[in-house]
């Protein structure tokens, strides 16, 4: 049950959301819900073809037909020289195309009209002539030397985008050459999408009075868009306003800025009315931020009893026709290095190729932290197929390679430094949660009646929480966060944060901090994010960042209120300083607890009486680079039963014992567990972007692009241990985006177990039954 | 690309059916659900077809352009257009020979390039939607031709034996 919202002292409570009340009455305030007087409404023209050229684009009909205001093209944006964009991973993106289109559903024209349906029937009389080219869909073909050259704007005239690596090759060709044993697994993690219930949308404003304009955007880092906005559109950066009203799902979704936003920004200037643009489904899975497209090849060097020597890993990433991965700018593959897991390998060398395809842009959304997802899939999954090759239990295994406890701060071959973790504790505690020994038997016993059940364990790490601000940046703009705190007179607190939640909770979690730092209540802190007129500036939430940076700065930002606070209780206590204690709820002076002032006292003191001398008013702002990145880990466990007759797999039990540092609400840690568990569910059992030869994209809606419901869901089990981090301000290390992260490995191990006695060893994502079915008939079973 | 391939007998001699499928008038209305034929000339028409695959539904503007590879014997139906953001890309190879009983078989090979969301949402059931239009529209021919047969030869009857039918 959810705890009171008055008591004190909230850090670690289930206090409940205070988010809440308004979302499940229906009474939160989505873009759609933004309705301004005298607004259009604008539907884009998207292309039919993956390739093509395009030969023409007449608009004429467009333009006569009922209620349109303004057609915009590709020609007309290349006019204001904004037919291309940045996009936060350093390359270019066609706003609208000229030229030639590279992926279906690629954006080609803008129509604006008094309404919704207008602009969507006039897009449709938008002539567009094409000339269809070879389209190429598949990035190892695409970097193949004759594959046709995709982006002709490029001086480099091939489709390799970039090649990364990570480690130490020499040393780790060396481990490989005297191993004992090696073993090597390709691997995909398939092209996913995020698909939140919102899909994406703004309301453009500009006040030609003014010259102001307001952009109203579903967005998870809105400071980054006002700075990218006003760096592309050449519009001051004061005259920007980014407002983003609640939003309805993120997931990474909503990071990177979209051709359609810059559409309807260049419409209301040029009509000087608001312009709103929302997307369809369809529209949002076709040509938005997807996920993954990692074609992996991992190999690991070991001894005979399974103790890991090296790691080598090679990896094609297929980045559809642009590289919008909104990635820190030094890491072009993300984080994708932390590939050696919570495992003690000596050495590791990882090779990432990017390449480009004709297919939408994107690449590191969903939940993940820059490509950690693709990186604690493959280890977790490779680590089975090392267990079952050495003939060692996959948790002995574990525990044979685990990095220990008293190794931390652990340095990592690819060169990370792992603040805290205890893995061992984790996993002991899930094995002994599940009753795994008991499991194993009774698998055994099925076994031997020819019946398929599977135990998967995955005992992942994350790396979350970018800055620090000397490695970590997008577009420059350092990966720091903020927080800005001010007391009223009577006690009261407005808190602003530079991140924007879209689920996680920071009304409440962020509320629960400055409360325990200044002695109050959750509910006497009111917290505001997503304005960036009002709040501080930040990079915004994803990547399980929040927690790490804002939340510091949220936890300092209070100790910086107090260290006044101090002074101003010094003077209405009659003590010195020096004397002055503070003990969670209040100050006193020592010795004498019997007079103590509370926060309240001293916020009315802060306007009415100051000490002489002192600058009146309660308030401060804080903006937090934190010293390293945390490292969440966990050990997930899933046991499915196998159906030899359909290939249906059924999830019996899940459990998820996840270790996140200090908790700052467990309820609401719990509540993203579960969300994110049941997202990985969907990854490794449902979800798939597949394209044909054409490069039409088959699965642009949810009867093709599956979703779970509940009654796809299975029931979740959650358990903690908290190894707090040693640098962040209050402990915490960020839990969002583990469940989505550790539990697709579990999923799949859990299956391959199960198929093991037929001589499986590894079935790619996502895990239909018809591929099971066939797998199995290929095994001769159910012939 | 998806490629819809088959082939079928007619009781006519191949003049007869040549003359039919490079005719636009004749052709152009074998086409299913036609909403709308203009002939342009001897070897172009358009067509307004009413299209339904899964949830896509509405009308596709179709510009048809025949090429004659070989006279009496092969040519070649281009056929593209779309409507509704999707759009259809086909190359439809018809070959004739002459069968023993003096008849003729029709072959055909339909290389169809298809796009949009007509493919894209369509996608698991455009292929058996293919399969119905281009099923109907052989129906269709057939029939078409079968008329022309039976004209033919009530026709033939009439100049062979004048009064002599009933």
């Amino acid at each position: 049950m959810a705890k009171s919202q008055t008591e004190l002292r909230p850090l670690g409570k289930s206090v409940g959301r205070k988010e809440d009340p308004r979302f499940i009455r229906g009474m939160g305030r989505y873009i759609d819900d933004i309705v301004l007087p005298g607004m259009l409404y604008m539907s884009l023209v998207r292309s039919p073809y993956a390739h093509a050229r395009i030969k023409h684009v007449d608009p004429s009909a467009a333009l006569e037909a009922p209620g349109v205001k303004l057609v915009i093209t590709g020609e007309d944006l290349a006019a204001m020289d904004l037919a291309w964009m940045p996009t936060m991973a350093g390359d270019k993106q066609m706003v609208l195309a000229t030229g030639k289109v590279l992926y279906q559903y690629q954006e080609v024209a803008a129509v604006i009209a008094e309404s919704r349906e207008q602009a969507e029937d006039a897009a449709q009389l938008v002539d567009v002539e094409y000339e269809p080219l070879p389209a190429v869909v598949d990035p190892i073909q695409s970097l193949d030397p004759d594959a046709p050259v995709l982006r002709e704007d490029r001086e480099k005239k091939s489709n390799h985008i970039f090649h990364w690596e990570a480690g130490d090759k020499e040393a780790t060709e060396e481990l490989f050459r005297n191993a004992p044993v090696v073993v090597k697994q390709n691997v995909r993690f398939p092209r996913v999408h995020p698909s939140p219930l919102e899909p994406c949308g703004c309301v453009a404003d500009y006040q030609s009075s003014t010259g102001k304009l307001t952009w109203y955007v579903t967005s998870q880092a809105p400071h980054a868009h006002r700075t990218v906005l006003s760096m592309v559109s050449g519009l001051p950066e004061h005259q920007i306003r980014v407002i983003s009203p609640d939003v309805g799902g993120g997931f990474g979704n909503k990071v990177p800025v979209y051709p359609g936003y810059v559409c309807a920004i260049v419409a209301s200037l040029k009509l000087g009315r608001p312009v709103k643009w929302i997307e369809s489904r369809t529209e949002n899975i076709s040509s938005t931020g997807f996920a993954r497209d990692y074609h992996m090849t991992a190999e690991i060097a070991a001894e005979e009893d399974g103790r890991v020597l090296a790691l080598r890993v090679k990896t094609i990433a297929d980045h559809g026709a642009f590289d919008a991965a909104a990635d820190p700018s030094k890491f072009p593959a993300g984080l994708f290095s932390i590939v050696t897991g919570s495992y003690d390998f000596k050495e590791s060398f990882v090779e990432v190729d990017g390449a480009y395809t004709n297919k939408a842009p994107g690449g590191i959304a969903y939940r993940c932290s820059f490509r950690v997802t693709e990186a604690a899939y493959l280890i977790e999954r490779v680590m089975d197929v090392l267990a079952r090759r050495v003939g060692v239990d996959p948790a002995e295994l574990r525990k044979r390679d685990f990095i220990r406890k008293e190794q931390f701060p652990y340095q990592s071959p690819t060169g990370w430094t792992y603040d805290s973790g205890d893995y061992e504790k984790t996993l002991d505690l899930a094995l002994e949660k599940i009753g795994y020994e008991e499991l194993r038997k009774e698998q055994a016993e099925k076994r031997a009646r020819g019946e398929l059940m599977g135990i998967g364990i995955s005992t992942f790490t994350e790396v979350v929480g970018a800055g620090p601000s000397h490695t970590f940046d997008i577009m420059g703009i350092k990966m720091f966060d903020s927080a800005q705190i001010r007391l009223h007179p009577t006690g009261k607190v407005l808190a602003r944060l530079g991140v924007r939640h879209q689920g996680q909770g920071h009304e409440t979690t962020f509320a629960q901090i400055i409360a325990e730092e200044l002695g109050l209540s959750t509910e006497d802190v009111l917290i505001e994010e997503g304005d960036t007129d009002t709040a501080p500036y930040g990079l915004g939430t994803y990547a399980s960042r929040s927690t790490p940076t804002a939340g510091g700065a949220a936890a300092l930002c209070g100790r910086r209120i107090r260290d006044k606070a101090k002074k101003i209780a010094s003077h209405l206590l009659e003590a010195g300083e020096d004397d002055v204690v503070w003990d969670g709820v209040s100050f006193s002076a020592k010795g004498l607890p019997d007079k103590s002032v509370t926060m309240k006292d001293i916020a009315f003191a802060a306007y009415t009486n100051v000490p002489e001398g002192m600058e009146p008013g309660l308030e401060a702002t804080y903006y937090y680079d934190p010293p390293n990145l945390t490292f969440p880990h966990g050990a997930y466990i899933a046991v499915v039963d196998i159906d030899k007759g359909t290939g249906a797999v059924k999830v019996r039990r899940f459990l998820a014992v996840d270790d996140c540092g200090n908790v700052i609400n467990p309820m609401i840690v719990d509540g993203q567990v579960h969300g994110g568990l049941t997202e990985g569910f969907a990854i490794a059992f449902m979800q798939d972007i597949p394209f044909d030869e054409d490069g039409n994209c088959l699965a642009p809606n949810w009867m093709d692009y599956l979703v779970p419901t509940a009654l796809d869901t299975p029931h979740w089990e959650t358990d903690r241990t908290v190894t707090p981090s040693p640098h962040h301000p209050i402990g915490a290390k960020g839990v969002g985006e583990s469940p989505n992260v550790g539990s697709p490995a579990a999923f799949v191990n859990a299956v391959v177990d199960a198929l093991a006695p037929l001589g499986v060893e590894h079935i790619d994502m996502p895990i239909f039954p018809w591929k099971v079915w066939e797998v199995l008939r290929e095994h001769g079973v159910n012939k | 690309m998806r490629t819809y391939q088959g082939d079928f007998f007619i009781d006519l001699p191949r003049p007869t059916v040549w003359a039919f499928v490079t005719d636009p008038h004749q052709m152009g209305s074998c086409i299913p659900d036609l909403l709308q034929l203009d002939v342009e000339s001897e070897t172009r028409f358009r067509a307004l077809v009413r299209v339904g695959v899964g949830p896509v539904r509405g009308k596709f503007n179709l510009q048809t352009e025949l090429t004659v590879t070989e006279p009496e014997k092969s040519g070649e139906l281009s056929i593209r257009g779309g409507g509704m953001g999707s759009r259809v890309d086909m190359k439809t190879k018809l070959t004739l020979s002459d069968t023993e009983n003096g008849g003729t078989k029709l072959d055909w090979r339909c290389d169809a390039v298809i796009s949009g969301p007509i493919a894209s949402i369509g996608g698991r059931l455009i292929d058996n939607e293919a399969k119905k239009i281009t099923e109907k529209m052989f129906a269709n021919l057939r029939e078409s031709l079968s008329s022309v047969s039976k004209q033919a030869a009530a026709a033939s009857a009439d100049t062979e034996e004048p009064g002599s039918t009933d």
